[in-house]
């Protein structure tokens, strides 16, 4: 009988002794090489071989010890290669998503500044962020819009101060470096759009990538985020603690980025609760499948797919009875501020509230 | 403080007013899993918590652990090597395979061997024993923990292959994942019917016993193989 293992190919005798052995080189490199290949193949041993003494009597080693020493060495290095092969790395996904929000800050606060600043020159250009910042880095001057540009007639009637030479350099430069970052940002969008199928691809699959990387990211990453159970998966993102990653984004309610999803913000308001304990029970599903190095699975979106039909058949119109003490305008709402306190909220609130509770749901896309 | 031994490598450390499961450090002056570690006469202990480990939840439900500390043992779900670690404690002058399939947990894994030189980590699927046959020798005890629903399946299999006439398989059963309604006795009976249905092994059921209240929802088995004779 030919048997393969890990330190080499052996003829077997009916009695099980080693009649002919084909070693691997005694080196650690090899022998992992040859551990990992050998997996699948045909012959390896079935049942009943004494590995040890097979590997002792064909001189492989001498001792027990070296055995255990040696396989031990082996078996640690086929493992560490069997892991940088598999590239699931969600360390790199996380630190696209906060590169992200380092971006967010960064080209908020520098447009701001874009816009007074050049606002002295142009009040009426009415551009912000990113448009503006391409419209500066293109023309500088309002002097230099051409005829044909939307901008064209505003420009030339600017109340505008004068633009120096030295200014405007110094502008057009400014707005070129926030316009490389808007770049950045895109650029990080992508790689996101491309990696996450790889890293988690039933996450992926149900929440989208962009959603999926944030998740991942305020988790801390996938182990994390699958050890979860969906009622926090839920909130993730409400917390305070968690909230430094959204910084940029608009004041948040107090549920979590799954509100995000097209899905939820879709809804009529009155199916939103619902809807997001589908998705969350599902997308804790999708991590756990991921976090185990699990395929993709279409079932799991088809098991949403179902259950969402089923809440908007179960649920086509919004309930009648609503709750009068949050459609009477209570003190502390008085005077358009924002709100910032509302006693007695409940984090599940937002399948029971009134339109105002569920109008907060603003945040921008993850 | 003082020690009592309950099997090979297992100990309870007598306090004034509890007892603690905890084995021997093979690495000492460092916690695995953020677990207490306590001298007595110069001696250090690691903290072994049930709550987080079957084998340990096993041991304080008076199973006869059958590993001894030169044991050969496969491990099957090793996790990132929780209850790994104190198998290895146990294992003074012996081997445990660990095989795991989470790439991710792999690594936590392979962290603890660098430690242990008795862990034999192999990044594996369970169900398939014949993609480390090369690798695993035969062995005194399996140990599976691996929370699937065709658990008895994986644990009948790996018997066959790698288990030697008489050894010894201790196997936690996740019921959850198996039936969510079924009664316990129920549940360990089909189990014990899968164990012994397609591979030609023979089980003789030592003990069993639900793992609570350590572990909700799983039980635990002891159990001895023979082998069908050839006819
Ligand atoms: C409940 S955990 C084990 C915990 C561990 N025994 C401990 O106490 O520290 C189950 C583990 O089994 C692993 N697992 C599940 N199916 C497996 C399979 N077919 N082959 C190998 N490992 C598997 C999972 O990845 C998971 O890490």
């Amino acid at each position: 009988m030919k048997a393969v293992t890990w330190f080499g190919t052996l003829v077997i005798s009916e009695d099980g002794n080693a009649e002919k052995c084909c070693l691997v080189e005694k080196d650690p490199e090899m022998l992992a090489e040859h551990m990992l290949l050998a997996v699948g193949n045909e012959e390896l041993p079935a049942h009943g071989l004494d590995l040890r003494e097979l590997a002792i009597g064909c001189g492989f080693v001498e001792l027990e010890e070296d055995y255990d020493v040696l396989l031990r060495e082996v078996c640690i290095r086929a493992a560490k290669r069997q892991i940088s092969m598999t590239d699931t790395d969600d360390k790199r996904i996380i630190q696209a998503v906060e590169a992200m929000d380092d971006i967010d800050k960064a080209a908020n606060e520098l447009s701001e500044r874009l816009t007074e600043w050049y606002g002295i020159y142009f009040p009426e250009l009415e551009l912000t962020a990113e448009p503006m910042a391409r419209f500066v880095a293109r023309f500088g001057s309002r002097e230099n819009v051409p005829e044909d540009h939307d901008m064209f007639v505003r420009a030339s009637s600017s109340m505008g101060a004068e633009l120096s030479l030295v200014d405007e350099d110094l502008l057009r430069n400014f707005a070129a470096s926030l316009c490389g970052i808007y770049d950045a940002r895109k650029r990080l969008e992508r790689y996101i759009m491309n990696n996450m199928g790889a890293v988690a691809p039933n996450l992926t699959n149900i929440a989208g990538a962009p959603l999926g990387a944030r998740l991942i990211s305020l988790a801390g990453g996938l182990e994390k985020l699958a050890a979860f159970p969906s009622s926090t998966v839920q909130v993730i993102g409400a917390s305070n603690a968690l909230f430094k990653h959204l910084r940029s984004r608009a004041p948040s309610p107090k549920h979590g980025v799954i509100f995000n999803h097209p899905l939820i913000k879709g809804s009529p308001w009155w199916q939103r609760g619902k809807m997001a304990r589908a998705l969350a029970s599902k997308i804790s599903l999708a991590v756990r499948m991921d976090a185990y190095g699990g395929k993709l699975d279409p079932s799991i979106k088809e098991k949403l797919e179902r259950k969402v039909e089923s809440i908007r058949k179960a649920h086509p119109e919004p309930p009648k009875k609503q709750s009068t003490k949050v459609t009477q305008p209570g003190p502390g709402r008085a005077g358009g501020r924002p709100v910032k306190k509302r006693g007695g909220q409940k984090k599940g609130g937002m399948n029971k509230g009134s339109k105002n509770t569920v109008d907060r749901s603003g945040g921008r896309p993850a | 403080m003082s020690i009592e031994q309950l099997s090979d490598g297992i100990f309870e450390v007598v306090t004034d007013d509890r007892k603690i499961l905890a084995t021997h450090n093979l690495y000492p002056g460092h916690s695995v899993y953020g677990e207490r570690l306590m001298d007595v006469d110069g001696v250090e202990y690691r903290q072994w918590d049930p709550h987080r480990s079957k084998l340990g939840a096993m041991v304080l439900k008076g199973f006869d652990i059958p590993i001894e500390y030169d044991s050969h043992v496969l491990y099957l779900g090793a996790a990132s090597g929780t209850t790994v670690s104190h198998v290895s404690d146990i294992l003074t002058d012996g081997l445990v395979y660990a095989v795991e399939f989470s790439p991710r947990t792999m690594r936590d894994l392979i962290k603890l061997c660098d430690q242990r030189p008795n862990i034999i980590p192999i990044l594996a699927d369970a169900n398939k024993p014949r993609s480390y046959a090369h690798i695993v020798e035969t062995v005194d005890v399996i140990f599976q923990d691996v929370a699937q629903p065709n658990q008895a399946e994986i644990a009948a299999l790996n018997s066959k292959y790698f288990l030697e006439d008489n050894g010894h398989l201790m196997l936690s059963i996740k019921s959850r994942s198996i039936d969510t309604v079924a009664s316990p006795k129920k549940i360990f009976k089909d189990e014990v019917k899968k164990l012994e249905s397609d591979f030609g092994v023979e089980f003789e059921v030592l003990q069993r016993k639900e793992l609570d209240p350590f572990h909700e929802d799983h039980l635990g088995l002891l159990a001895r193989m023979f082998v069908e004779d050839e006819e």
